[in-house]
């Protein structure tokens, strides 16, 4: 399953992908390539096919024709079990922030490596207290979700999404429903993310939040590539 | 295995009132079908102990001397399907008759000499069942040179089983239409439960969580409550038993016979089913979550 080319430095590929929900296409026909450590930014109105795209990229759903290739491994034909090997690689973030209310922020974050089978409790501690102190909310560890802010609950399901150490990271609208001061502190930990070596995929339909950075833009209406801009090679984040 | 033992255990913590939900209707459907069952039970052997109490009597022709009478009783005994016989002599007819008449032995005193013939009365076996089976016995017997006469109510053992087969037949139905029914609510109770967390099974996944991760404890969870529920059911039963069972005389329904409570055998076989249909209730939803 795994096809790795150690010249090839591209860690997403897609050809021709689309998706389809019934008679309504959610994507079209759309390419793209992204290389190993990219910052990019997914932009386009409401219905343009961005959630599908990361969707489809974490095998939430299977495309309906295409070619996609994912850290060499080919999401067309893949198996079922294949799928939590993908889903280790990658660290998703979602606009509702999809935390289980019932287990606080530690275990919310530590489940990523438990699930991954992780049985060392110390090591677990010790990554996951490294993380929240890095989002900063060592000190909400033990709080459940429901009694944080929107910003807080984000920070932690940005803390989920770094634990498992993933080469890829998708933020689905990560600052859609959080204040700009939050917004602010969540970009800046994707930002770090960044420098630790991985690769980020960020969908939003805020061209103002775009135009703070100096990186790639891929732009989507009605499920089809519009656009696709490189950044300027300078520094990527702000 | 420790882990997800510790991580079912957590869960029936924290959903504890989802669990204790489905820990009462799991209760309730055990109590609903043992009830049932140990009716079924001991209607059974009711039935078993009347059947018992059919007897075969072979009148001997008058000619048969005592002797001749006891080798053909104890050629018969050799029969599988005959569980013991006895040789009642025509006097001890006679006497038999006179206790039964009681007050009325004016009746037999004008008899010059006793009209009663030499009789065997034969026990058929235990495993001997059906009007059928009886007839074929009472025909043999007939067939023989020695005896002049068989007479097994033949009426009324046919009344009985006609009876006895209805009910047999009622109970499996019955018994069959319960069943289906309480593992229909067992069932869909788990899948509510699984249901109400669908969005954590679904989180779960998308963090990465292997199908094993996901359904174990999932599957455990359901088998623990199915078990504890099935405890709690046949604990109320017992209980409902023990207080019902000093109403009852001994011997009130047959002197042989006596209500029991449900053998081990079937209190074994209600826990491993409420924990098959906890099990079951659980598979077909969490197959459902897991497809992609």
């Amino acid at each position: 399953m795994t096809q790795t080319d150690p010249l090839d430095n591209r860690i997403i590929r897609f050809y021709q992908v689309s998706k389809h929900f019934g008679d309504s296409w959610a994507l079209h026909d759309l390419s793209f390539d992204v290389e190993t450590n990219e910052f990019l930014f997914i932009t386009g109105p409401s219905g343009a096919g961005k959630s599908t795209l990361i969707k489809l990229l974490y095998m939430g759903e299977r495309m309906s024709s295409g070619y996609a290739i994912v850290d060499g491994m080919n999401l067309t034909r893949m198996h079922r079990r294949q799928i939590p090997v993908l889903r280790r690689k990658i660290g998703v973030i979602f606009q509702d922030f999809k935390l289980i209310a019932h287990l606080n922020v530690f275990r919310n974050v530590a489940l990523v490596m438990e699930a991954a089978g992780f049985k060392s409790r110390t090591e677990i501690r010790r990554r996951v207290g490294d993380l929240l102190e890095l989002v900063g909310l060592a000190d909400q560890a033990k709080a459940y979700p429901p009694t944080l802010s929107g910003g807080e609950k984000q920070r932690a399901a940005v803390a989920r999404a770094m634990v498992g150490k993933p080469k890829i990271i998708l933020a689905d609208e990560p600052t859609a429903s959080l204040d700009p001061d939050a917004a602010e502190r969540v970009l800046r930990l994707l930002c770090a993310a960044h420098a630790r070596g991985a690769t980020v995929l960020i969908t939003t339909h805020d061209r103002e939040l775009i135009s703070r950075f100096d990186t790639r833009v891929i732009r989507l209406q009605g499920g089809r590539k519009v656009a696709d801009a490189a950044g300027n090679a300078g520094e990527v984040c702000p | 295995m420790m882990d997800m033992f510790r991580r079912a255990a957590a869960d029936f913590v924290r959903h504890r009132f989802l669990h204790g939900t489905c820990f009462l209707t799991v209760s309730l459907a055990v109590f609903i079908v043992s009830a049932f069952g140990l009716f079924l039970v001991n209607a059974g052997e009711l039935m078993d102990a009347w059947q018992q109490g059919v007897r075969i009597t072979a009148y001997l022709k008058s000619d048969i001397s005592g002797q001749q009478a006891l080798a053909l009783a104890g050629e018969l005994e050799q029969k599988p399907e005959v569980a013991s016989v006895s040789h009642v002599s025509g006097e001890e007819g006679l006497l038999w008759l006179k206790e039964q008449i009681g007050g009325q032995t004016d009746l037999l005193a004008d008899l010059s000499e006793n009209p009663l013939p030499d009789a065997l009365e034969i026990r058929p076996n235990r495993g001997l069942s059906g009007a059928d089976a009886f007839d074929a016995l009472a025909k043999g017997l007939a067939a023989r040179a020695e005896v002049a006469d068989v007479e097994y109510g033949r009426n009324w053992l046919h009344r009985f089983y006609g009876v006895y087969n209805l009910f047999r037949m009622t109970a499996a139905v019955m018994a069959a239409l319960v069943i289906v029914a309480i593992m229909f609510i067992g069932a869909n109770t788990f899948r509510l439960i699984l249901y109400s967390r669908q969005e954590e099974i679904e989180i779960t996944r998308i963090i990465g969580a292997d199908e094993a991760f996901v359904k174990y404890p999932l599957y455990l969870e359901s088998m623990l409550l199915g078990f504890c529920g099935a405890v709690a059911g046949l604990a109320l039963l017992y209980a409902a038993f023990l207080s019902v069972m000093p109403q009852v005389p001994p011997g009130g329904l047959l002197p042989v016979f006596q209500v029991r409570f449900l053998s081990p055998g079937w209190i074994f076989m209600i826990l491993m089913a409420s924990m098959f249909v906890g099990w079951v209730g659980c598979w077909f939803t969490v197959r459902r979550f897991l497809r992609i």
